[in-house]
C-alpha cells in the first residue's frame, strides 16, 4: 500500500529532515512510527499525503508514484487518504457536524446522505450527541473525536495520524486507539505517529523508530509481542 | 480521474457512495451557490466591509466620471460656436446661394451651412441692442454684409481643422473674406485638451488606487478564512472546488457594489440637481446636467463584477498552491 524508496528530504540544503529511507508498509498493516521529537515523524506523513515532494527518492501510495503525481491530480489521493493532525484543524467557528460533513461535501455528496453518514460516523466516536455544538466549546478529547470523524467519515484506505493522543488522558486515549483498530479491522491501512510508548506497547504492532531522519530500529509485530512478555 | 476513488466492499462499508445528480459541474453551482451565501451570512461584517469598499471605490470613480462626462458635453456645445464665416458686399440671389453652398458643403468637414441676408443680420444686430435701438437710427441694413455661417463637424473643430477647412474655403471662386476667431479656437482647443490630459492622469490613477484597495480588502478577507481553505484541500477538494464558492462570493460582493454605488450616484446627482440652485449662479436643472448614459451605468456595474471577481482570483492565488 504505502512503499518509499531511498526517500530523502530536506527543507534546506544541509539539514536533511529524512535521510535514504526504505519502507514498506502493507495492505491493512497497523504501523507506528516513533521516535523523538525532530527524528522526521511529520515530515514522512506530510510526504504520504502530498503535501510535500521528496527531495530524492520514490514514495508510492497504492502504486502511484506520489513524487511525479502533478498537482491537480493531488486532491485525488487525499481523498483515499485520511489524516488526523497534531493540532486537529478543525474549523473552529463550526459545529461539529460542519467539520465532518466538509470531506463528503468534497465528494459532491448530497445533503440527506452527508447527514445520514455523518451521524453514523459520530455515533461511532461517541460524540453525535454534540453534533450541532462549535468545536470551539469541546473539550480536547471530543475535538480528537472529530477530527477522526472527519479523517474517517469517508472510509479511507489509508489513515495518517500525527501525535493523536498528545493531550489526552489515559481513558480518551483508550479510546482512541480502539477507534483505530476498528478502522484497522474494517480493512484500513493505519499508520500513527507517536512518541507515547505506554499506546505502543499497549498495542502489539509493527513500530518503525526514526531518530535524525533515519529509520534505526523496526520492530514486528510478534517481535513487539515478545518485548512486552519478558 | 477516479483512480484514487475506492472500491467498494459490502463487508467494510455501511454506506455506498451515493451515484448524485449533483456530480460533474453543472450539478455543483447549487451547492457553490448555497456555499458563498451561507458564506456571507456567516462573515456578515467582513461581507458588509468589502461591499462597502467596491461600492465607495466604485462612486468616487463614477462620479468623476459624472463630472467628466458633463464637462464633455459642455464642451461638445461650447464648440458648436466654432464657426467659420464667409462674408460678402453685396446680396446674393438664390441661385448664387445654392452654388455656393452646394461647394461649401462638399469640403470635407462642414455640417452645415446657413445664409444671413442683411434683412437677418439687421435683426440680430437689433436683438443684440435692445433698449438701446436709438444708437441704430439712421443705419440702413445696406450697411451691413451678407454672410454664409459654417458650422463644423466634431472633428473639425480643433486648430488644425479649421485651418484646413478655411484654407480650403479660400480656393472656391467668390470666396474673399473669411473669419473665424482663430484665437477663440486656439485658446478653447487647447484648454479642452488640457482638461482631457488632466482628467484622464486623476481617473488613472483613482482606477489604480482603486483597484489596489478593493484587492487589499478582499485579500484580507480571504485570509481571514485561510484555514478553511487549508482544511478543505487536506480532504481533498480540488482547487476549483475551493475556490468557486469565494469566486461567486467576490462575484456577488462587486454587484451588490456596482448596485449601491450607482443608487448613491443617482440620489447625489438629484439631490445636486434640485438643491444646489441655492449656492449657484445658474439652475443646474435647466442648465443640461446629465446623469450618467445608459452604458457607462452598464460599464460600471460590469467593473463592479469583475473587481470582485478579480480580486478574488488573484487573492486566492496566494493561498491555494494545490
Amino acid at each position: 500500500m504505502i512503499q518509499l524508496h531511498n526517500v530523502s528530504m530536506a527543507y534546506q540544503q544541509d539539514a536533511s529532515a529524512l535521510d535514504n529511507i526504505n519502507l514498506k508498509i502493507g495492505k491493512g498493516e497497523f504501523v507506528f512510527l516513533t521516535g523523538p521529537s525532530g527524528a522526521g515523524k511529520t515530515t514522512l506523513l506530510r510526504l504520504l499525503y502530498g503535501a510535500l515532494s521528496p527531495s530524492r527518492g520514490q514514495v508510492l501510495i497504492d502504486g502511484q508514484n506520489v513524487s511525479r503525481l502533478p498537482a491537480s491530480q493531488i486532491p485525488y489521493l487525499r481523498r483515499s487518504v485520511g489524516v488526523v493532525f497534531q493540532d486537529f484543524k478543525l474549523l473552529q467557528n463550526r459545529t461539529v457536524f460542519e467539520n465532518v460533513a466538509i470531506t463528503l461535501e468534497v465528494l459532491g455528496w448530497g445533503r440527506a446522505d452527508i447527514g445520514k453518514k455523518v451521524m453514523h460516523i459520530l455515533k461511532q466516536m461517541g460524540i453525535e450527541s454534540k453534533f450541532n455544538m462549535i468545536t470551539q466549546r469541546l473539550s480536547g478529547g471530543e475535538q480528537q473525536r472529530v477530527a477522526l470523524a472527519r479523517a474517517l467519515v469517508n472510509d479511507p484506505k489509508i489513515l495518517l495520524a500525527d501525535e493523536p493522543t498528545g493531550n489526552l488522558d489515559d481513558a480518551n486515549k483508550n479510546q482512541i486507539l480502539s477507534i483505530f483498530r476498528e478502522a484497522n479491522v474494517r480493512g484500513t491501512t493505519v499508520v500513527v505517529a507517536t512518541h507515547d510508548r505506554r499506546l505502543i506497547e499497549q498495542s502489539h504492532k509493527r513500530i518503525v523508530m526514526l531518530n535524525k531522519g533515519e529509520i534505526v530500529e523496526q520492530m514486528e509485530k510478534e517481535k513487539n509481542r515478545d518485548d512486552q512478555a519478558l | 480521474m477516479n483512480r484514487w476513488k475506492k472500491k467498494k466492499t459490502e463487508t467494510i462499508k455501511p454506506f455506498k457512495r451515493p451515484t448524485l445528480a449533483g456530480d460533474g459541474f453543472g450539478g455543483r453551482i447549487g451547492y457553490f451557490v448555497t456555499r458563498a451565501i451561507t458564506n456571507i451570512r456567516q462573515n456578515v461584517f467582513v461581507n458588509v466591509v468589502t461591499i462597502g469598499t467596491i461600492t465607495l471605490a466604485l462612486l468616487i470613480v463614477s462620479l468623476f466620471l459624472l463630472v467628466f462626462v458633463n464637462l464633455e458635453s459642455a464642451a461638445e456645445n461650447w464648440s458648436e460656436r466654432v464657426q467659420v464665416t464667409v462674408y460678402f458686399d453685396k446680396e446674393l440671389t438664390p441661385p448664387e446661394q445654392n452654388a455656393l453652398r452646394g461647394k461649401i458643403l462638399a469640403l470635407p468637414g462642414a455640417r452645415s451651412v446657413a445664409y444671413v441676408s442683411r434683412e437677418e443680420a439687421m435683426k440680430r444686430f437689433k436683438n443684440r441692442l435692445r433698449g438701446q435701438e436709438t444708437i441704430l437710427e439712421g443705419v440702413r441694413p445696406e450697411v451691413l454684409p451678407t454672410s454664409f455661417e459654417i458650422s463644423l463637424k466634431r472633428a473639425n473643430r480643433d486648430t488644425l481643422g479649421v485651418e484646413s477647412f478655411v484654407s480650403a474655403l479660400k480656393r472656391i471662386p467668390g470666396i474673399m473674406e473669411v473669419q473665424y476667431g482663430e484665437e477663440w479656437v486656439r485658446r478653447f482647443n487647447s484648454f479642452l485638451n488640457f482638461a482631457r490630459l488632466l482628467g484622464g492622469l486623476l481617473g488613472g490613477f483613482l482606477v489604480v488606487a482603486v483597484i489596489f484597495i478593493v484587492s487589499n480588502t478582499i485579500k484580507l478577507t480571504i485570509y481571514a478564512r485561510r484555514d478553511e481553505l487549508e482544511v478543505m484541500s487536506l480532504v481533498g477538494a480540488t482547487s476549483f472546488f475551493i475556490k468557486a464558492p469565494f469566486l461567486l462570493e467576490g462575484l456577488m460582493q462587486g454587484i451588490a457594489g456596482s448596485i449601491i454605488s450607482i443608487a448613491l450616484l443617482f440620489g447625489l446627482y438629484e439631490g445636486f440637481l434640485h438643491n444646489a440652485g441655492s449656492f449657484l449662479t445658474f439652475n443646474p436643472v435647466t442648465s443640461g446636467l446629465g446623469f450618467l448614459p445608459l452604458e457607462y451605468v452598464g460599464g460600471i456595474f460590469l467593473a463592479g463584477a469583475l473587481l470582485g471577481f478579480i480580486g478574488s482570483l488573484t487573492s486566492l492565488k496566494r493561498f491555494i498552491n494545490v
